[in-house]
C-alpha cells in the first residue's frame, strides 16, 4: 500500500505542477494573474473533443489544433483585453476572470455538461510496478511533466526569446532599453502559458471529464501551488507540487479521502504562516523567478 | 549624427527639459554634465525613446501625462516619436543610471539576454569584445550579477550595451555610486572604446572632474535648461565650472 501511495502521490503531484506551470511562467514574466487560466485549460479540453468528435480527427491531431489555437487565444487576450490594463493588478485579475467565467459558463450554457466530454488515453494499458497497478496514462503525465520542465529549463537559458523572458521578467525597462519589446514578449508570455494549460488538458483530462467547473477547480489548484512554491518561481512550483500532492495522497490513503482538502488547504496555512511569501518567495529579488 | 531640437519634456504640467537643443557628431564623446534634478536622465530617456514607452504606459494605466515638443534627429531622421525598441536596432543604446544589469542571472547570461536582436555568432564575437574591454568580468562570468559590487556592475552594464554594437551609446550617470578607483576604470574604458571603435558616445554625468578631460563637447545643464556648451578643455578653464564642479 505504501509503495501504491507513493507512486500516486507522485503522479498527483506532476498534474499539480503541470496545472500550475503555465500560470506561473505567465506570472513570472509579464506579472500578469491570470484568472482565465482554468477556462483556457476546460476551453482547450473542449476544443480537442468537438474536433474528436464531430470533425472525426485523430486524437493527436486534434490536441495539436486545439493547443495551438488555445496558445493563439491566450495571445488574442493579452493584445485586446491586458494590453489595455497592465500594471493594475485588480483590473487584470478582474479582467481575465470575467473573460474565463464567460468562457466557462458559455459551455455550460450550451449544454456541455455530463459524463460523455472526456478525451482519450493515448496507450490503454497497465502495469504493475512493486505490487501495485499503475495505468499507462498516468506514466506518460509524469513523463510529459518531466519532459516540460527540462524543456522550459533548456528555452528559457538556451534560446534568445527564453532569455528575452528572464530579462523582461527582472527589469522590464533595462530589457527595453536593450531591443526587448517587452509587449511582445508579454504576449508570448501569456499565450505560452496558455499553451501550457492546453498541454496539461490535453494529458490529465483523460482521466476524468470534462465540465465546466473543473476550470475553476484547476485555477484554485493553480493559485494555491503558485502561492505556497512563491510566485513566479519553477522551483517552488515543483517543490509546492509535491508538498501538496503528497499530502493529498497520504491523506486519502491513510486517514480518509474527506480529509484530503483539509489537509491540503492546512498545508498551503502552515506554509504561508512561516513563510508568507511561499517558500520561495523570499529570495525573489536574488533567485531565478522562471 | 544627432540632433536634438528644441526638446522640451513634461510630467503633468512640471516642465522637467526646457528647449534644450544638442548637436552630436559621429565619433565624439559628448558629455551632458549637471546636477541632481538638472534633467539629465530625461534627456537620456528623451534621446533612448524610453520616454515613449513610459508616455504609452502611464497613459495606459491613466497615471501622470508626458508631453514632448521639439525634434530629435538621428542621420536626419526624425525619431522623436519612435519607440525605443526601433532606435536600438536603428544603433542607438542607452546603458541607464544604477547598474542597470539582470541582477538574478549570470554575467554572461547577462551579456547573452542583452544580444537579443543580434546573431548567435555576433552575440559570441562581441561577448570576446567585452571581456577583452574589462579584463575583470570573465573570472566572474558564472556568478549572479547581482553579487557583483558596483564597479563591476556597471562594467557589466556597459558591457551588455555594447553586445548590441551601437552606432550610438548613451551613458546615464555611469559613474554614480562608484569610488574613484572604479570611477577611473570606466573613463579609461570609455576613452579607449572610442579609441578602438570610433562609437559616438554622449555621457550624462554629475562628476565633472573625471568626465571633462575625455570629452570632445560638453552641455552643462541646470533645471532641465542648458546653461553653457564647450570643449571639455573650454569648460575645464571656465570659471562659473570651476567654482561650481571643482570647488576652486
Amino acid at each position: 500500500m505504501f509503495i501504491g501511495t507513493v507512486l500516486y502521490a507522485v503522479v498527483n503531484s506532476v498534474i499539480l505542477a503541470l496545472l500550475a506551470i503555465g500560470f506561473n511562467l505567465t506570472f513570472g514574466i509579464s506579472g500578469v494573474a491570470n484568472f482565465a487560466y482554468g477556462a483556457l485549460y476546460i476551453m482547450s479540453a473542449y476544443l480537442s473533443w468537438m474536433l474528436l468528435n464531430l470533425l472525426e480527427l485523430p486524437f493527436l491531431l486534434a490536441a495539436v489544433i486545439s493547443i495551438l489555437i488555445t496558445t493563439l487565444c491566450g495571445a488574442l487576450m493579452y493584445r485586446f483585453v491586458l494590453l489595455r490594463v497592465r500594471g493594475q493588478a485588480l483590473s487584470e485579475v478582474i479582467a481575465t476572470f470575467g473573460i474565463g467565467l464567460a468562457i466557462l459558463e458559455l459551455f455550460r450554457y450550451l449544454g456541455f455538461v455530463g459524463f460523455e466530454y472526456t478525451l482519450p488515453v493515448l496507450i490503454d494499458h497497465s502495469f504493475v510496478i512493486f505490487g501495485a497497478y499503475i495505468d499507462m496514462q498516468r506514466i506518460l503525465i509524469v513523463i510529459v511533466g518531466a519532459v516540460l520542465v527540462i524543456f522550459l529549463w533548456l528555452f528559457t537559458h538556451h534560446t534568445s526569446i527564453g532569455l528575452a523572458f528572464r530579462g523582461i521578467a527582472q527589469d522590464e525597462r533595462t530589457a527595453l532599453s536593450l531591443g526587448i519589446n517587452s509587449d511582445r514578449i508579454a504576449t508570448l508570455s501569456v499565450s505560452f502559458g496558455a499553451g501550457l494549460a492546453a498541454i496539461a488538458a490535453t494529458i490529465i483530462i483523460p482521466l476524468g471529464s470534462i465540465s465546466p467547473s473543473e476550470g475553476y477547480d484547476v485555477l484554485i489548484k493553480a493559485l494555491a501551488v503558485c502561492i505556497i512554491g512563491g510566485l513566479g518561481s519553477t522551483g517552488g512550483v515543483i517543490v509546492a507540487s509535491f508538498v501538496i500532492g503528497f499530502a493529498e495522497r497520504f491523506t486519502d490513503s491513510y486517514i480518509s479521502s474527506h480529509w484530503t482538502m483539509i489537509v491540503s488547504l492546512a498545508a498551503i496555512l502552515i506554509v504561508l504562516t512561516i513563510k508568507p511569501s511561499g517558500l520561495f518567495g523570499k529570495q525573489k529579488e536574488l533567485e531565478e523567478r522562471i | 549624427m544627432l540632433e536634438v531640437q528644441n526638446l522640451m519634456v513634461f510630467f503633468e504640467n512640471a516642465l522637467a527639459i526646457n528647449d534644450l537643443n544638442i548637436e552630436v557628431d559621429e565619433g565624439e564623446i559628448v558629455g551632458v554634465i549637471g546636477s541632481n534634478s538638472a534633467g539629465k536622465t530625461t534627456l537620456m530617456n528623451a534621446l533612448s525613446g524610453l520616454i515613449i514607452d513610459m508616455r504609452i504606459k502611464e497613459k495606459r494605466r491613466g497615471g501622470e501625462r508626458i508631453t514632448v515638443y521639439g525634434n530629435i534627429l538621428f542621420n536626419g531622421q526624425d525619431i522623436t516619436e519612435t519607440r525605443p525598441d526601433d532606435r536600438v536596432k536603428m544603433g542607438i543604446v542607452l546603458c541607464r543610471e544604477r547598474h542597470p544589469i539582470f541582477p538574478e542571472s549570470s554575467v554572461l547570461e547577462n551579456l547573452k539576454i542583452a544580444g537579443y536582436l543580434k546573431k548567435r555568432p555576433e552575440v559570441l564575437d562581441s561577448i570576446k569584445y567585452v571581456f577583452d574591454l574589462f579584463p575583470a568580468l570573465p573570472k566572474l562570468k558564472t556568478r549572479k550579477a547581482g553579487f557583483l559590487s558596483g564597479g563591476e556592475q556597471q562594467m557589466l552594464a556597459i558591457g551588455m550595451a555594447l553586445i548590441v554594437r551601437p552606432k550610438l551609446l548613451l551613458l546615464d550617470e555611469p559613474l554614480l555610486g562608484l569610488s574613484p578607483m572604479m570611477q577611473q576604470v570606466v573613463v579609461d574604458a570609455v576613452a579607449h572604446l572610442k579609441k578602438r571603435t570610433g562609437i559616438t558616445v554622449v555621457i550624462s554625468e554629475q562628476f565633472a572632474r573625471p568626465v571633462l578631460p575625455m570629452i570632445d563637447k560638453g552641455y552643462i545643464v541646470e533645471n532641465g535648461m542648458l546653461t553653457l556648451s564647450g570643449t571639455g578643455q573650454e569648460l575645464m578653464d571656465n570659471p562659473e565650472i570651476k567654482s561650481a564642479y571643482f570647488g576652486i
